[in-house]
């Protein structure tokens, strides 16, 4: 019974954390733009982050080392150093685009500018971070993220022509007011909202401060595998909201606001009410996690001692990182930077930095001097594979996209 | 029985943990029996690793170039107890130079914020 209980919490909370303001605003807009036409880039999303997201779990579980570990060992310092660069401008990126986010989202149940939830904001991450044990943070935003469902039910609510969304998720056209470029763009941009390295550095590390061992992998094998396609399934809802309310009324997605305004048509203010809960949840979860991230890669990159399993003093450095990124991120945003611009502009380059996290967890997933007997099976190494290709197809094709297209516009 | 290491592979950039199992650094090099420069004698016996060599040399090893011996710490080789997919060290008294920076930020940023002693009740994993 207890265990049916983990295995459902555990679920729970992966349906619930796998949606941030990428997922949310990409969503939207590809919605509003392309209708259900590039539902397929989130399926080719969600089964690479499910190949990968287990296949770093297990290494963590199993040899005890996280993702970024491996990388400095396995890349060198100089090539590791490149890679953490990148990394960690890109989610220096996302954490600012949680916070403005939550800030955001803030705005929508207030009416209260988003410059004054932005300190209020960045401050609850930190004390949260600073106080709050890791399981019952993860627990708590993930169950509270559930709220997003609204989004799935709105699509009923609505009442849409079925066999339209149908036709467009199944067999896919680029529309006309739309250029082919444009198309692929938004694509590889789904495709990096669902992959986001730092979901990766995330769950390994997570693994560790949860301290998982080999009789952990099938629970955790479970969550991944039924936790993150039902998130997917919930992308695509938020797609088919914006396909069916902003889509025929060519409503722009430029701010939150865009982003929910078909749940609140289809539900009103209960409903309304709902979405932005789900929408604090699922932001302030993932700004709990990217913030952890930046303080789990610079500390596994540089040998330092990282974790919410040891108190502040046992692992200052990482403690001190975390509370520069928040303020650093709380600074960029008021420069009045655009948080939703941001955040598009996060999981682009979030596409472009991702064969180099992957291709060292692959590799050292074979390593049987890490991994004993659990090495890679022929399904996790030929789908493990295949995704290298496409990673590094999406990754040299967003750049030159991003200016054919003047990022997407 | 003599066993190959691929002394890149294996033993630089890996984690050493002391024997609390706490991260103390990175193995950046190696340091080996006798003097560079001298010439070796006929029959010499083949150098020996001596030590394992960490400290904060990051700039020199991404950009090249040959760091200050002062910027190294020697850890002898006797306080290794096993060499892994960690290198993990005996107890000792040692004090790791490359944890000056954990040290001060600990005694004087972390220790003023309220709750600094919260958290953290599980023991370090191995």
């Amino acid at each position: 019974m207890k265990k049916i209980f983990a295995v459902a919490l555990g679920i729970l909370t992966a349906i619930g954390g796998f949606l941030d303001i990428g997922d949310l605003v990409t969503n939207a807009v590809v919605g509003s733009r392309f209708g259900l036409g590039l539902a397929w880039a989130v399926v080719v999303g969600v089964v690479g982050i499910c190949v990968f997201a287990q296949m770093s779990g297990r290494v963590a579980a199993v040899s005890g080392r996280a993702t970024f570990e491996i990388i400095r060992e396995r890349l060198g310092p100089r090539t590791a150093g490149a890679n953490l660069t990148a990394s960690f401008l890109i989610n220096l990126m996302t954490v600012t685009a949680e916070i403005g986010g939550i800030a955001l989202a803030l705005q929508l149940a207030t009416d209260v500018g988003p410059k004054m939830w932005i300190p209020v904001a960045a401050f609850a991450v930190w004390i949260v971070i600073w106080r709050v044990g890791f399981s019952k943070m993860e627990n708590v935003t993930g169950l509270l993220g559930l709220s997003l469902i609204v989004f799935a039910v709105s699509v009923f609510l609505l009442h849409p022509q079925w066999s339209d969304l149908a036709g467009q998720a199944l067999s896919p056209e680029i529309p006309g007011s739309e250029s082919a470029a444009n198309y692929w763009y938004y694509a590889i941009a789904l495709f990096g909202a669902a992959m986001t390295p730092y979901e990766v550095f995330f769950f390994s590390s997570g693994a560790v401060e949860e301290g998982w061992t080999v009789k952990d992998l099938g629970t955790s094998r479970l969550n991944v595998l039924v936790g993150f396609p039902l998130g997917g399934l919930l992308s695509v809802a938020i797609a088919a909201c914006a396909a069916i309310v902003l889509l025929p009324n060519q409503i722009d997605v430029t701010s939150l606001s865009q982003v929910v305004m078909p749940v609140a048509v289809a539900g009103g203010k209960l409903a309304l009410a709902i979405v932005i809960v789900g929408v604090v949840a699922a932001t302030f979860g993932a700004a709990l996690e990217t913030t952890l991230s930046s303080g789990y890669t610079l500390a596994q990159f540089l040998g330092w001692t990282w974790g919410k399993f040891r108190r502040p003093d046992e692992a200052a450095r990482f403690h001190v990182v975390m509370f520069v990124v928040l303020v650093a991120c709380a600074a960029v945003l008021y420069t009045g930077v655009d948080p939703i611009l941001v955040t598009e502009y996060s999981v682009v380059f979030s596409a472009i930095a991702l064969p180099l996290t992957y291709l060292p967890i692959l590799i050292v997933a074979n390593d049987r001097e890490y991994m004993g007997d659990n090495v890679n099976g022929t399904w996790a190494n030929a789908l493990g594979s295949v995704y290298l290709v496409i990673i590094l197809a999406a990754s040299l094709a967003a750049i030159p996209l991003m200016i054919v297209t003047g990022a997407g516009q | 029985m003599t066993h190959t290491l691929d002394a890149r592979l294996h033993l630089l950039d890996r984690q050493m943990l002391d024997a609390n199992g706490a991260p103390v650094g990175t193995v950046d090099d190696l340091e080996l029996e006798g003097e560079v420069g001298e010439p070796i004698g006929a029959g010499a016996p083949p150098p020996r690793v001596t030590g394992l060599m960490s400290g904060h040399v990051l700039a020199t090893r991404i950009l090249g170039g040959a760091p200050p011996a002062s910027r190294f710490q020697v850890i002898p080789w006797r306080l290794v107890a096993s060499l892994g997919i960690v290198v993990k060290l005996k107890p000792t008294d040692m004090v790791f130079e490359s944890q000056w920076v954990e040290h001060w930020l600990r005694d004087h940023v972390i220790k003023h914020v309220p709750g600094w002693r919260s958290g953290g009740r599980r023991d370090a994993p191995q």
